[in-house]
């Protein structure tokens, strides 16, 4: 049986990054929690969080933010497509390894949707709120990292 | 069947590249007509709405219990401040109903139209865009509570945005700092007019000011009800910065942190373009055509 945790806690992530929360201004601020979720089970249990499954959800969470339609799709598709080649190195790797990588990978992922947006708005978008952005979701990973890892331990067992 | 891995590395390769190739055209076909995606924002929000009206329950518990500590500490010092407070308040409600009754003379001796009745419905947000490049919120409440497109949404002090797009359950809201927020309004208490353009920054700007004035910090804006999206009169924020790129401006509401929504209907719009429909460019096409009355396009 395919085991629906992870693609249920990616789907969580996605309705959490546009929920409402009121320290101010969180709306600018939401980290990118379905990235988080995304390299999470990517490293650990790809198998179970398939790149149709991260089309899908990405498709959801642009369509309930409004934003532009396939943009998270397009960035959780690449971010499988770079970490899944690596995950055999990264899986052995003790937790600040697999940190610094998502600290690449969201540097990468917000220089990638700021050049998108600023292409398509025709100037360049100011970087302040972006890179805010980042700094909160490279924060938070090891908070979403360790409560992914129990919930995986509890219910699916290591790979 | 047992699949090698060199067969099963060809084919997450080659369904990662179709999937990426399927969001790059929907990205694009997203910019160039974002009504082919309405239909589904809508059912989406639909669908999602009872998930998120949940999830949001827990945050604005935390909320109103974190708010009521808070009143615990300050209980007394805000009963001093209220009970003045209402002193001055009674004083303007006398000036208030004074007001009121030598309008509505005035008005029976000009024999003006009165304006059509308002209705209003009360909202929760329930969603909120969670990215860095747009500036919307989804409120509980659609066209089963009779929420229509093009209606005010307002806080008790000021504009917030309008609502761009309906489903039968839920509605999503443009706030007026949405990169696609255009507004036009005026300068309280003068006739200068100018647009309020959204860049999703905290403060809105105001671009094609009227020649010949100036605008000073502090001075109040309101909507000017050209373009007949909004009513004239709205309060929306106060100037809080010039500078030679040009004024923004402070909304009255905290955007930031919007919990309930007036959504207002003025019996004006519903047979607007769809704001999210506009694309970037399109936008910028529209400012430049506003020379005459502002071709209003929110």
């Amino acid at each position: 049986m395919i085991n629906v945790l992870p693609i249920a806690t990616t789907v969580l992530a996605a309705l959490l990054s546009i929920e409402p929360l009121h320290p101010d201004s969180y709306a600018l601020l939401t980290p990118a929690f379905t990235l988080m979720a995304t390299y999470h089970w990517t490293i650990y249990r790809p198998d179970f969080l398939p790149a149709p499954s991260l089309f899908l959800i990405g498709t959801l969470q642009d369509l309930l933010s409004g934003g532009l339609p396939g943009e998270t799709a397009v960035t959780l598709l690449l971010a499988r497509a770079i970490v899944l080649p690596r995950r055999n190195y990264l899986v052995a790797q003790p937790f600040p390894f697999i940190w610094a990588g998502f600290t690449l990978l969201t540097g990468g992922a917000m220089l990638f949707s700021w050049a998108l947006h600023s292409l398509l708005a025709e100037e360049l978008l100011d970087l302040r709120g972006p890179v805010l952005r980042t700094v909160l979701t490279i924060s938070a990973f090891p908070i979403a990292s360790f409560l992914l890892g129990r919930s995986q331990r509890a219910l699916i067992g290591a790979d | 069947m047992r699949i090698s891995p060199a067969r099963r590395a060809a084919i997450e390769r080659m369904s990662v590249t179709l999937l990426v190739v399927v969001s790059a055209a929907m990205i694009i076909a997203g910019k160039a007509d974002q009504v082919a995606f309405q239909y589904l924002r809508n059912s989406v929000m639909d669908t999602a709405a009872p998930a998120l009206d949940m999830l949001s329950r827990p945050a604005a518990a935390f909320d109103a219990a974190a708010d009521r500590l808070r009143g615990f500490i300050t209980v007394y010092r805000d009963n001093v401040r209220l009970a003045e407070e209402n002193e001055r308040l009674l004083g303007w409600q006398q000036v208030a109903m004074r007001l009121s009754a030598e309008n509505a003379e005035l008005r029976d001796l000009a024999k003006l139209v009165p304006d059509p009745a308002i209705s209003f419905v009360t909202a929760r947000a329930i969603g909120d865009s969670g990215g860095a490049y747009a500036r919307n919120v989804i409120v509980n409440a659609g066209r089963d509570n009779g929420v229509a497109r093009g209606q005010a949404a307002m806080t008790g002090v000021g504009l917030v945005g309008r609502v761009a797009e309906v489903g039968s359950r839920a509605a999503r809201i443009l706030l007026i700092t949405d990169l696609n927020s255009r507004v036009p309004v005026v300068v309280d208490g003068t006739r200068q007019r100018a647009i309020l353009a959204g860049d999703n920054s905290a403060r809105p700007s105001l671009r094609y000011v009227d020649s010949g004035g100036t605008i000073r910090i502090g001075d109040r804006i309101a909507t000017s009800g050209q373009g007949g999206v909004f009513p004239p009169g709205l309060p929306v924020g106060v100037v809080a910065s010039v500078d030679s790129e040009g004024a923004r401006v402070e909304p009255y509401a905290a955007l930031s942190r919007v919990d309930y929504l007036r959504l207002v209907d003025y019996g004006l719009a519903e047979s607007l373009p769809n704001p999210l429909a506009i694309s970037a460019r399109a936008g910028k096409r529209a400012e430049s055509a506003v020379g005459g009355p502002p071709t209003l396009r929110r």
